[in-house]
């Protein structure tokens, strides 16, 4: 029998097996799917398992993960959190008020921090319940994106425009934390890092700064990482960014927003290099089924010659309101197509 | 320099991300004509010139950012220059939805509308449906504006709708919603009771001139 490890390497090597390999963002649908409230889901190791547990019962993914929530990493540098019923936590608080503040304090050790702690248990403990036999992906930060939610979307934008000597100060901070971070959890039993990126697209911060500030410091970030690296959309088109990411070292794969065209983003990337994507997740919990499912179909039917392709939904989290037989229709459809 | 000239240089300055630039471009032109008029004559056509490229998605988010900032430090500057900023529309009652605290957009909104000539009653993060309602009732606001970023904040707007049917204020006070999520999914406003969104904060001004016409058209509060 073909494992989801075996399925999931085919496609990022360009060679099929028995059907396209997929995967539905459903960090967050554990805790619905076990009645657990967030503040304990996203605090306790074994609250995350059960729910990726019962995210194996109901539609069987082939690549599971870690828990969608950077803020989770902003809280191991001081920021507080604010948890909610039905979505991952959001910061409350900044862990500095001014970027002075920021790189003046002594920064706590995050290695030591309760949330380190917990990720490192979850991705170890996802790797020995599946025995290597669906892949594990970590989902963490961009470098150049933690600033946002350590400072403030605010700050980091004025230091950005305006203060090229503190982007150096603080970047070399959350590169440390960030390589240190995915190295971590690589050694731990995560298969390959995701990280949604955020301030490298042209359409949220000024292509001098992209250019001269962000991929360098990319480029450097990542050449430190010990394993392959999914490029996220991080929420907006990125086709257009593809020839620039193509140079990142490490890199894997993309995984495209849904308003991105997957064949024109094939053609920029040749062939042979693992793209994911492109159902709208956003979506799921409002559209009507036959759409979604018509869209399923499309997406299938367009990457049906195209063996380094793994459906994928776009965007953060499928939405706590999703129903569940919805997924598990989601999941059948794409199990029914042969492998190109 | 001619007007023309100057808009075309501030308009390049904001989006090549030259703040300096663009704030010795108004400074300059302030000192001959006053902060009154440079915001009339000068920031408004760029405004409206960045809103329509903002919409039509050829500039970057940062540039939006930046002109919100030049706006304000202008809005600042006049201000310590004891030049009056005639605020001829409004008020208007505008606050992130309760559980809500990404204040962004929300304080950009605010520039926004401060620069087209509204008066802004802003209450911040975090707010309750109740509040949101209470003052408008009480500054007699024909629209209130509630900012959310993320789906599940955004679902809290429902709440402010509902306290507005249950007052009967329903047509009277017109609720206009933006953020992140909205962006992504226009759709959503009507569904969680939305009465219009826009997709920038440049775009805010002309949405609440039509809602607060709308909400003229069905009598006054109270």
């Amino acid at each position: 029998m073909v494992t989801s490890v075996e399925r999931t390497v085919a496609a990022l090597t360009g060679k099929c097996h028995d059907r396209p390999p997929y995967t539905l963002t459903l960090s967050l649908y554990g805790a619905r799917l076990i009645d657990c409230h967030p503040a304990i889901y996203y605090r306790e190791p074994d609250s995350y398992i059960g729910g990726q547990r019962a995210v194996m019962e109901l539609c069987s993914p082939d690549v599971l993960f870690t828990p969608f929530s950077l803020p989770l990493e902003a809280e191991m540098f001081g920021s507080e959190l604010i948890f909610f019923r039905n979505a991952p936590p959001t910061v409350h608080k900044y862990c500095a008020s001014s970027i002075e503040e920021f790189l003046r304090k002594k920064l706590p050790d995050t290695k030591s921090h309760p949330n380190w702690l917990y990720f490192e248990k979850v991705v170890s403990s996802l790797a020995s319940e599946y025995k290597n036999a669906v892949p594990i992906c970590a989902i963490l930060a961009a470098p150049v994106d933690l600033p946002a939610i350590l400072l403030g979307l605010e700050r980091w934008m004025d230091a950005l425009i305006c203060d090229s000597r503190a982007v150096k100060d603080i970047l070399e901070t959350t590169c440390r934390h960030f390589t240190g971070f995915a190295n971590d959890l690589l050694s731990h039993g995560a298969s390959f890092i995701a990280v949604p990126m955020v301030f490298s697209n042209p359409s949220f911060l000024f292509k001098k700064q992209i250019d001269e500030v962000v991929l360098p410091i990319l480029s450097h970030a990542f050449s430190q990482i010990k394993g392959p690296i999914v490029v996220h959309h991080g929420g907006s088109p990125i086709n257009g960014l593809l020839s620039s990411y193509l140079t990142l070292p490490n890199v894997a794969a993309f995984a495209l927003d849904s308003r991105d065209s997957i064949s024109q983003a094939r053609d920029i990337v040749g062939p042979g290099r693992l793209l994911m994507g492109n159902l709208s997740g956003l979506s799921l919990a409002k559209a009507k089924e036959e759409d979604i499912l018509g869209e399923v179909d499309a997406i299938l039917e367009d990457r049906k010659d195209d063996p380094s392709f793994l459906f994928a939904t776009s965007h953060a989290d499928v939405p706590w309101d999703t129903r569940p037989d919805l997924i598990r229709l989601i999941a059948q459809r794409i199990r029914r197509e042969p492998c190109p | 320099m001619e007007p023309g000239e100057t808009r075309e240089r501030l308009i390049e300055s904001i989006l090549s991300g030259e703040r300096s630039r663009a704030d010795g471009i108004i400074d300059e032109w302030a000192l001959a004509a006053g902060y009154q008029k440079t915001i009339a004559d000068i920031l408004e056509p760029v405004l409206t010139e960045i809103g329509r490229m903002w919409a039509e998605e050829r500039i970057s988010f940062a540039a939006g950012y930046l002109a919100g900032k030049v706006i304000e430090g202008t809005l600042a500057k006049a201000i310590q220059c004891q030049e009056v900023i005639p605020r001829s529309k409004g008020p208007v009652v505008i606050g992130n939805v309760e559980d809500d605290f990404q204040s962004l957009g929300r304080k950009f909104v605010v520039i926004f509308l401060l620069a087209a000539g509204w008066e802004v009653i802003d209450l911040g993060n975090d707010v309750p449906a109740s509040t949101f309602v209470d003052t408008a009732v009480q500054v007699g606001s024909k629209v209130i504006g509630v900012s959310a970023m993320m789906l599940s904040t955004a679902e809290n707007i429902r709440a402010i709708r509902e306290e507005i049917d249950k007052r009967a204020l329903s047509g009277r006070i017109q609720l206009a919603v933006g953020g992140a999520i909205f962006k992504l999914h226009p759709e959503l406003a009507s569904l969680f009771g939305g009465d219009g969104t826009a997709a920038h904060a440049v775009d805010a001004s002309s949405l609440f001139e039509k809602l607060w016409e709308r909400a003229s058209q069905n009598g006054h509060i109270g």
